[in-house]
């Protein structure tokens, strides 16, 4: 699939989205679940900004230290057994892996949640060598028997409603009963038990991996990733470069940070972890296990300003605070990563050029910031994303570089600043009625196109302070 | 050599980072707060067995409390209740420690199938815990704070036993209950420290499997068991 | 105590009452305040869309103008948070990084300077009716002030406080956003603006002119009788 997804068109998009209603109430609603899930967790903790500055402290080391890292995970992987193949891009990545599959002559994957997976196209590679792919997380399966893209990292087909899911299962799998949440999840279990159960290959994703041991650590709810990893023969984690911790001590922090901001629990169901192949005696587990790791951009930011967008755990936890995401839905940013971590991410990994409205989609609020785990300053990034954009590449609209460079020189010269304040009143008369402006002139249109926009008080600062008993004045260099 | 494009890889990173490639010398270093670690501090066993019968309401799981003599009692009530007639249990030397050996013969005896996982078998053992009604382990190590069973898998004690059947039971042995994950963590790598290889893999388990994907509603019982007991024994 | 009075563009420009309840606020509680005139804009419009350069020369025209300040109060959490960054914008600026991190160590916005610098949670004001109150991003978050507004509205006499709903989610201003951004940014501020009318509140009031004006713009575009206040015209209210 690759990071882009939908029409090329932001604007389009972004209507899309607004005029979607079913998404932007199940979106609303996901995210207040979410919300109080997380603030609920944090406070039963009582020192959740500790944790998260201890989350903060790990991440940073980690990335600081990625190559020492990544050697040992490399090292212990191999001593349990495993192949490792350190990925340069998306294609190298596929190309290994299906060279994998076709030596295992493998006819059926399937596959547990990974964004990464997504993010390389792994799919369509897999595919391309006659091998079935098969999701099997609830809501990423549902979304490939519906050819759509994700729309929420955790979530992924939470702008779906259960009729449509039905519709879907109906169309695809001959499924003949209610659309009730618990008949289609039944019917899930059924259908993909039969997957899981004649697979040759499993992939998964990581959410860490533990370099001391070589372990790759996984955290699901439903127990695909179990079944993933325990019965095919052929097993292939996929990771994302930074997705390491140094020990088992760090895995369980970083976890326990995972659960509560995405989604409030104390722990998923099930938290696995896997070290290379099955050993003498075990039934359960692949004879043959292989560890992909992947840069497809990742380097780039290392070094940067950015780096610190590299300590993301995948929590989802600035989407769920995100009012402009709650407003225009997941596909609306165009990327396989939505809300605030994509607004950073996507333009590293994918390049600007596709990517220019998505640092500007955002008030700056910096609840995103507030709200993640790890402490990654995501509004600042955005502001760093603008810099580059309207300074460094000189991207921005004409009119608005323009109307900067006249901001500059306005802020600049007193003169000037003050004769605009006595005169905006004056200026904007020929639009003012009853002390409002309803159809603004320029740059005000945009305003006025959605709310009324006051007119500038009659009586003046300046001349007020000037004249009243007692004021001083303080003059400068005027 | 199983390990590919290693080199390259990691000199571009270290060069990223304005340097060449680190493959020794890194401390870790001792991080300035560690909250994870007052976390239930100072609860004793009883007080964390409230905590833990606690969070299995939150967690969709029955909870049960026992003594080694009355075990078998126990888990005849679960067992009838899960309308078992196909199990599957660990090989585990817990089994005799705690009484069970001739509770699962009386179990066979009454017409009931007790499979204990048999390596020799190979995957067979996937068949008959696929086609099983529950699946029965002991818990290794478990944590109160989140109502988990940890499991240190191995040929013995399968992964498959509390993932395939429909329904999962796990014997939680008291003395091994402690606050959360933090300590089963030190556990795992004292052994590391002392020589012992890890594990090719360590199942954290808590409650049934469930999903909200459809509408945020919570489903329990997806792909894993759709539901699950805890069985705590008085093992002093 | 001598402070200086930091206006804000928008204040200056277009609501200066609330500068004018600002000067009288402080000298109430026995402030001498004077206005440096050469003071324009904290530079936040051209910092916010990514123009640093332009910027950078609204920060120095305010450096200038508030060089000889004790204290620089303004009734804006945004500008003031704005000034706090002069320092990380600066720190390789050999010219003008002390002139940065003297600004930001001295600026205070209103609420903050009363309550935390001043030691006042009662105004002795009274102001009836029903109000409620939306918290702005940049102060709760950038600048940390959570409190100060609420303890301060909290001792006025008359005023009946409701909860606004869903209060921390941002009203969709966001400076230019609102103009460059129109679609998303009327979802935001409509949203903000029903939950306001939940609260059956007579009166939206706030510590940001231009929160104030989006969302009251908004009001009294759809018809809503909700009256819009800046939080210095309740603190200010003798009546």
């Amino acid at each position: 699939m690759g990071i882009k997804i939908g029409s090329p068109s932001f604007k389009e998009r972004v209507q899309q989205g607004v005029d979607n209603d079913f998404m932007r109430n199940a979106v609303s609603s996901a995210q207040g679940r979410f919300r109080s899930g997380k603030e609920n967790a944090a406070e039963e903790l009582g020192n959740w900004e500790e944790w998260r500055t201890l989350g903060e402290e790990i991440r940073s080391h980690t990335l600081e230290n990625i190559d020492f890292y990544l050697h040992q995970l490399s090292e212990q992987v191999e001593k349990h057994g495993g192949h490792v193949y350190f990925a340069d891009t998306a294609e190298d990545a596929n190309t290994y892996i299906q060279d994998v599959v076709k030596k295992k002559n493998g006819k059926k994957v399937v596959k547990s949640k990974s964004m990464v997976t997504e993010e390389i196209g792994l799919n369509e590679a897999l595919e391309n060598v006659g091998a079935e792919v098969v999701e099997t997380d609830l809501g990423e399966w549902i979304l490939q028997l519906d050819h759509e893209p994700p729309s929420h990292i955790v979530a992924p087909a939470v702008h779906l409603n259960k009729e449509q899911i039905r519709d879907t299962f109906v169309e695809k799998k001959g499924y003949d009963s209610t659309s009730r949440p618990e008949d289609l999840a039944l019917f899930a279990r059924e259908q993909l038990r039969q997957e899981f159960l004649s697979a040759d290959i499993g992939i998964t994703g990581c959410n860490f991996a533990i370099a001391e041991s070589g372990t790759v650590t996984l955290v699901t709810n439903e127990g695909n990733a179990r079944m993933v990893t325990s019965l095919p023969d052929t097993q292939i984690t996929v990771m994302g470069m930074e997705r390491i911790v140094p020990t088992w001590e760090d895995m369980e922090v970083l976890v326990s940070l995972l659960t509560r901001a995405a989604v409030g629990q104390k722990l998923t169901s099930y938290v696995t972890s896997i070290t290379g192949t099955r050993q003498e005696g075990e039934v359960d587990g692949p004879e043959e296990y292989h560890l992909v790791i992947v840069d497809n951009g990742r380097s780039k930011i290392l070094g940067t300003e950015f780096q610190s967008a590299l300590h993301c755990i995948r929590c989802a936890a600035c989407i769920n605070v995100c009012p402009v995401y709650r407003h225009v839905g997941g596909h609306a940013y165009g990327s396989i990563y939505p809300g605030p971590i994509g607004a950073v991410l996507t333009p590293l990994l994918d390049g600007y050029e596709d990517h220019q409205d998505l640092p500007y989609a955002s008030t700056l609020c910096a609840a995103c910031t507030d709200a993640c785990p790890v402490k990654i300053p995501l509004h600042e990034h955005l502001i760093r994303h603008r810099q580059i954009i309207a300074e460094e590449n000189k991207q921005g609209p004409k009119m608005e570089q323009l109307m900067m460079k006249g901001f500059a020189k306005w802020a600049s010269t007193p003169a000037a600043y003050k004769l605009s304040t006595k005169m905006a009143r004056t200026a904007l008369k020929p639009w003012t009625k009853d002390e409002y402006i309803s159809n603004g002139p320029g740059p005000l249109k945009g305003w006025t196109d959605v709310r009324d926009f006051p007119a500038p008080e009659k009586e003046n600062f300046r001349s007020w302070f000037k004249t009243r008993e007692g004021g001083e004045q303080r003059n400068g260099n005027s | 050599m199983a390990i590919h494009n290693r080199e390259a890889f990691l000199e571009r990173l270290a060069g990223r980072l304005g340097r060449s490639p680190r493959t020794a010398g890194v401390e870790r270093p001792v991080w300035r707060v560690h909250p994870q670690k007052d976390v239930l501090n100072g609860l004793t066993q009883d007080e964390l067995v409230q905590v833990l019968e606690k969070q299995c309401k939150v967690i969709h799981t029955d909870f049960r409390r026992t003594d080694c003599v009355s075990l078998s009692q126990v888990l005849g009530e679960v067992i009838e209740a899960y309308k078992g007639n196909q199990l599957v249990i660990a090989k585990d030397e817990r089994t005799e420690k705690l009484g069970l050996t001739s509770y699962f013969e009386d179990l066979r005896k009454s017409g009931k199938a007790v499979h204990e996982w048999d390596a020799t078998l190979g995957k067979e053992n996937q068949v008959i815990a696929e086609k099983a009604d529950i699946g029965i382990t002991y818990s290794d190590i478990a944590l109160a704070e989140s109502g988990t069973v940890a499991l240190l898998n191995d040929q013995n004690q399968s992964r498959s036993i509390s993932l395939l059947p429909r329904s999962y039971i796990a014997i939680i042995p008291k003395s091994t209950i402690v606050p959360r994950f933090t300590q089963a963590v030190e556990q795992i790598r004292k052994e590391l420290t002392a020589g012992r290889d890890v594990r090719s893999c360590v199942s954290l388990v808590t409650g049934p499997s469930n999903s909200a994907d459809i509408e945020m509603k919570l489903i329990v019982g997806v792909h894993g068991p759709i539901e699950a007991t805890y069985i705590i024994v008085e093992d002093k | 105590m001598k402070v200086s009075l930091f206006i804000t563009c928008l204040c200056d420009t277009v609501t200066p009452h609330v500068g004018k309840n600002t000067v009288e606020l402080l000298e109430r509680f026995g402030c001498e305040v004077d206005f440096p005139e050469l003071q324009t804009c904290c530079g936040q419009p051209a910092y916010n869309s990514g123009y640093l350069k332009q910027s950078k020369e609204a920060m120095k025209q305010m450096m200038r103008a508030f060089k000889d300040s004790e204290y620089v109060v303004g009734p804006s959490g945004s500008c003031v948070a704005m000034l706090r960054e002069y320092p990380h914008i600066f720190k390789d600026d050999a010219e003008w990084r002390q002139s940065a991190e003297d600004l930001a160590g001295k600026s205070y916005e209103l609420t903050q300077f009363l309550v935390d610098v001043l030691g006042i949670t009662d105004v002795g004001s009274t102001f009836k009716g029903k109000v409620t109150y939306h918290p702005s991003c940049h102060m709760t978050r950038l600048l940390g002030i959570k409190d100060a507004p609420k303890t301060l509205l909290s001792h006025v006499a008359g005023l009946e406080f409701v909860p606004l709903p869903l209060a921390s989610d941002c009203c969709g201003f966001g400076g230019t956003f609102a103009v460059k951004s129109p679609v998303i940014s009327e979802q935001m501020v409509q949203e903000k603006a029903l939950h306001v009318l939940e609260t059956e509140a007579e009166y939206l009031v706030g510590g940001d002119m231009g929160c104030l004006m989006n969302i009251g713009g908004r009001l009294r575009r759809t018809g809503e009788p909700v009256k819009v206040v800046h939080i210095t015209d309740i603190l200010n209210c003798r009546d």
